[in-house]
């Protein structure tokens, strides 16, 4: 058979498809990345900013896998800050302003000098099938394209459709085509697709904002970076603007509802709760007599401003109107309007862990068409998806990361076992071991996988073994040195830091700690010692959980054959297809019964065939002194 | 599946003289050795030893027991069972199962003995059939079928407090998750709700005892001095000779125990052995088994002997006894009275006392009337509360959980260290009721707090 023309084809240079490129490219496979429009490669399409709770803490795993946004948003940033300082060290995560332009060139140039990589304009009618198995794609332009696999990352571009008050046109992002042939395509294929809404706000002339009505917000003194392999001091380069709507915006936007194309129904996609649009928040909130929003600059060579919390679909003159009402908007000139949109998504129920689709082979699928919304979820499901189409070429077995190992084993897992019904977003409490996820480890928990997989050079991992030795040996001085407290009994500096109110500062400065560290591997100290006590019970659940939770469900199981299933139980098994019991444990309605079950009946037929074949010595008994 | 250590209650509820809690799994003689201290010898295979339960580290011994080890696989589930066989009350042996899990076992389902037996390859001759009705009743959605039926009410109080508990959740997580938006979200706040899903648990647990009386009967105990006519009474309040009553005083060692309905109210009614000083060792036994009777019960029918002076005895009696819910008999109506109302002076107090002979049947109606005015009516309108002890044992551990989680608030650890601790209730609450999702604690986020940009 002819060798075909890539090893990877890649739909879509926005965050998932970049990394997706990246990851292959790194790992030694002939990649193409195909996208509508060179020029908008990477493009932050709604708001100037990474990173935040959750948000950040991906970041911080894509960077320790070899990922690029964090590189590229230390590289890019103009605004730093730690979210959550006054809290512990589990629920800090960097956020940045980027400058949006710079992001984007940025990318751009990293990807063109990819060995391996090469980047193609153009708009993906179908992909080509072959016995099951995805082998290549063909353009609108009629060129066709072969490949071993290919990972479909296309955004909000499926089948777009733009709301701007009851008007509405066919795009992917604001002026943009939309990529309607290839959406047709997956229905074809039987993928079960949902339709879903997002929207973005208004971008203002920043020339015509009066400033001085606005209360600055600046970033840290001490900014820190996202990326661990980030040298450089990162600098904060603009301001960010605290503002607040008010009575008559609220008139406004009540007067005008009619025009909303939600509210008017126009729009039947289902959007982001935690993402309401301000027209949302007024209906929602109509107690609140005001509403919170940011102005944030969209990079350092342009006046565009983003109104961060002023999302819309409502109609131009509205949108006008609504600025008129709030001082120092009141003479504001958009230069974008805010608009709604609509996409297709396919159902993530169609995904294994690995992220490539259960109906078809070698093709897998990243970002916004798995039902998630934000860069950063994108990009994580983007690297996870190329470095398994590549592993899966090279004939290794797929990367899959555990819920208890990373934010990103937690955003696929929650996808593939519970299926989205809004755009999903991460949060930090949906993760069971919060306390250990955290951005101050992320490189600890996986940087030997980046390693593994050869994402992470020699050099940056290196590093991050000195950096666990620093660490070691501080912990290790702490749990050293001892001291009084106020009761006269005698504790370790060690156990004195558990203590809410006392900082690792304050300790080692105590036992006058000879070695140094940075900042980031005090954070990493203090919420490892604080936190002991349960990291350590996490770690027991986690290894308790894993014998149960890895027991496999074969493929071929007979759901008929497993007694006291309730029909509505075996249609939830029928339609995601868990992998294991672990996965059956987070199916949403499944109920413990069920479950029991099934554990019951796989357990009891895997004896019923070993019955006689086996006389396993008993374990000796433990005895408790 | 089996990793880990069972433990349940394997009696029937109720009043037995014996209980027995039984523990499987691979750390059962493990966690049996740190509940249970062998009077003397150590703990042998499939033989019975003596000893006393070890209580939490204040209380001191619990009770006397037998402790019996089956080693794995010669054992009901073919794991290491430990059987513990103690005094029936359920309030022993609630506690022995919440000091087991406190040491590492876990409830058991219901059935789950059953199961692992099978499982194991003990019952291996039980057809598959059968096998399906197993599993069908130790399923979750069986025992909370049968939990509803016990009480929709109790099921829609618990209902109340899980929604409070989900809102505690998501304040806490709001809080961490937007910490731009001004939410107005303050740890007093926090502790203030915490504090009063607490108070609202505690409510429905002080409902058990009253519940469970209805279910399983109040019991009340037939107490005083020797010779006093107390197994008169008892045969006189059941109607038949149940005690063995002579004139000589110290007739009945032990106790005995009767059903007694009283205007459709269940009472089991203990006739103890007199109390007072005897240098028989056996009466000894017996009275102190009384005393503790005496202890766990609703109720105490103190009874005097008319007929006879009150002694310095009789007024010690009284005010051992004063502080509980008491009736006072004065009884022998029937002879020439020399003691009455007046001789038992202040001690008595607003205590109820009716006169009665209860040889002759004098007055006996008297009496059941006031035994339900004092111990039925107090409960009416509370039959909302009919807890499992299972049951009672998990809100018990939410309260710990919801206690420890406010003492972080309180004092000054971060908030998602509350909110770590505030997650174990997740799981119990699963156990009580549905499980807390995620999506549903996300859900409240922002139907309640307005954020999101």
């Amino acid at each position: 058979m002819r060798q075909p023309d890539y090893d990877v084809v890649i739909i879509g240079a926005g965050h998932a498809g970049c990394e997706a490129a990246a990851a292959t490219s790194a790992m030694g496979l002939r990649t193409c990345l195909i996208t509508i429009n060179l020029e908008t490669i990477a493009q932050m399409s709604c708001n100037p900013a990474i990173g935040g709770l959750a948000k950040g803490h991906l970041v911080r795993e894509i960077d320790a896998l070899g990922g690029l946004m964090g590189i590229l948003a230390d590289e890019t940033g103009i605004q730093f800050r730690l979210l959550n300082r006054s809290r512990g060290g589990a629920v800090q995560a960097p956020r940045a302003q980027c400058d949006k332009a710079r992001y984007r060139l940025a990318m751009r140039h990293r990807l063109e000098h990819l060995q391996g990589l090469s980047l193609y304009q153009g708009i993906v009618s179908e992909l080509v099938i072959r016995s099951g198995k995805a082998c290549g794609v063909r353009t609108v332009d009629g060129a066709a394209i072969s490949s071993r696999t290919v990972i479909v990352t296309p955004g909000t571009f499926l089948n777009g459709l733009i709301h701007i008050g009851l008007h509405s046109y066919p795009a992917g992002r604001a002026n943009e085509p939309p990529s309607n042939e290839l959406g047709e395509d997956l229905r074809r294929l039987g993928f079960t697709i949902l339709r879903l809404k997002t929207g973005t706000p208004m971008r203002l002339d920043g020339t015509t904002i009066d400033w001085a009505q606005f209360q600055a917000q600046p970033g840290d003194e001490a900014p820190v970076p996202f990326s661990f392999r980030t040298r450089k001091v990162v600098e904060n380069k603009v301001l960010c603007y605290i503002g607040y709507t008010n009575a008559r915006t609220h008139g406004v936007i009540r007067e005008n509802l009619d025009k909303s194309p939600l509210y008017s129904g126009r729009i039947t996609g289902i959007g982001p709760r935690y993402c309401p649009s301000i027209e949302d928040k007024v209906v929602k909130f109509s107690h609140h007599s005001r509403h919170q929003f940011f102005l944030e600059p969209e990079g350092l060579e342009t006046n565009e401003v983003y109104v961060n919390g002023m999302s819309s679909s409502l109609p131009l003159d509205v949108q006008k109107k609504i600025l008129e009402t709030i001082p120092g908007l009141d003479r504001a000139r958009i230069v974008r309007p805010a608009y709604g949109i609509e996409y297709d998504a396919v159902s993530p129920t169609e995904l294994l862990s690995s992220l490539e689709t259960r109906r078809i082979g070698n093709l897998y699928l990243a970002g916004q068409i798995n039902g998630t919304s934000g860069y950063e979820e994108a990009a994580a499901q983007g690297l996870m998806a190329g470095i398994n189409a590549a592993l899966k070429i090279k004939k290794k077995k797929p990367f899959i990361l555990r819920r208890d190992q990373a934010y990103i084993g937690v955003l696929i897992d929650d996808l593939i076992t519970k299926g989205v019904e809004e755009p999903y977003r991460l949060f930090t409490s949906r993760a069971e071991y919060r306390l250990y996820l955290r951005i101050d480890n992320a490189d600890k928990r996986l940087m030997p996988l980046g390693r593994a997989l050869g994402l992470i050079s020699r050099e940056e991992y290196q590093q991050q073994e000195a950096k666990q030795k620093r660490i070691q040996a501080a912990m290790f001085f702490l749990g050293q040195r001892k001291v009084k407290d106020r009761n006269g009994d005698t504790l370790t500096l060690r156990e004195y830091l558990k203590k809410p109110e006392i900082k690792i500062q304050n300790m080692l400065e105590y036992g006058k700690f000879s070695g140094s560290l940075s900042d980031e591997e005090m954070r990493a100290i203090e919420s490892e010692i604080k936190y002991e006590g349960y990291l350590k019970r996490q770690r027991k659940e986690v290894s308790r959980l894993k014998r149960t939770d890895r027991m496999k469900i074969p493929k071929d199981l007979d759901l008929e054959k497993v007694p006291g299933l309730t029909k509505e139980a075996r249609e939830k098994l029928e339609k995601y297809r868990p992998e294991t019991i672990g996965q059956a444990r987070r199916i949403p309605g499944l109920t413990p019964a069920a479950l029991f079950n099934i554990g019951v009946f796989i357990e009891a037929e895997r004896r019923r065939r070993m019955r006689g074949a086996r006389n396993v010595p008993r374990e000796t008994l433990a005895e408790d002194e | 599946m089996f990793e880990d250590t069972i433990i349940a209650i394997s009696t029937p509820p109720g009043q037995g003289g014996l209980g027995i809690v039984r523990l499987s799994g691979k750390r059962a003689l493990i966690i049996g050795k740190k509940l249970f201290r062998p009077r003397k010898g150590r703990i042998t295979v499939r033989k019975p030893i003596f000893g006393v339960i070890q209580g939490s580290n204040e209380g001191g011994p619990l009770d006397e027991a037998f402790l019996t080890y089956f080693e794995g696989p010669r054992s009901y589930t073919r794991e290491d069972v430990v059987e513990i066989s103690c005094h029936g009350s359920p309030v022993i042996l609630e506690e022995v199962v919440r000091l087991g899990v406190r040491l590492g076992a876990r409830h058991a389902h219901p059935g789950e003995f059953t199961l692992r037996a099978y499982l194991n390859g003990r019952l291996d001759i039980i057809q598959a059939e059968a096998v399906n009705d197993l599993i069908r009743a130790v399923s979750l959605t069986q025992a909370r079928i049968s939990f509803k039926q016990l009480g929709g009410s109790l099921s829609r109080r618990i209902g109340t407090i899980r929604e409070k508990i989900v809102h505690v959740i998501s304040r806490i997580e709001a809080g961490i998750e937007f910490p731009d938006e001004n939410l107005g979200i303050t740890r007093e706040g926090t502790i203030k709700e915490i504090r009063s899903v607490i108070n609202d648990i505690k409510d429905l647990i002080a409902g058990y005892d009253a519940g469970r009386s209805l279910v399983e009967g109040i019991t009340l105990v037939i107490a005083g001095r020797t010779n006093v006519g107390k197994s008169t009474l008892f045969n006189a309040l059941l109607g038949e000779e149940r005690a063995i009553v002579t004139p000589y005083p110290g007739t009945t060692r032990d106790f005995l125990r009767e059903r007694l309905v009283v205007r459709g109210a269940v009472f089991n009614i203990i006739d103890m052995a007199g109390l007072g000083r005897s240098a028989h060792p056996v009466e000894q036994e017996g009275m102190r088994k009384g005393v503790r009777l005496a202890s766990e019960a609703a109720g105490v029918l103190l009874v005097f002997d008319g007929s006879r002076p009150a002694s310095r005895e009789d007024i010690e009696l009284l005010e051992k006894f004063r502080d509980r819910s008491i009736i006072i008999i004065i009884n022998k109506i029937d002879l020439s009275k020399k003691f009455g109302r007046a001789a038992l002076g202040n001690t008595a107090g607003d205590i109820p006392v009716v006169e009665i002979s209860a040889l002759k049947g004098l007055n006996l109606d008297v009496l059941k009337k006031r035994i339900h005015g004092l111990f039925v009516s107090s409960l009416r309108g509370r039959e909302d509360m009919v807890l499992h002890s299972r049951q009672k044992i998990i809100l018990e551990e939410i309260v710990e959980v919801l206690e420890a989680a406010n003492s972080a608030f309180l004092e000054g650890y971060p908030e998602e260290v509350g909110g770590e601790e505030l997650r174990k209730v997740i799981p119990l609450i699963g156990r009580l009721t549905g499980e807390i999702s995620v999506r549903e604690v996300i859900e409240d986020i922002f139907s309640r707090f307005c954020v999101g940009k």
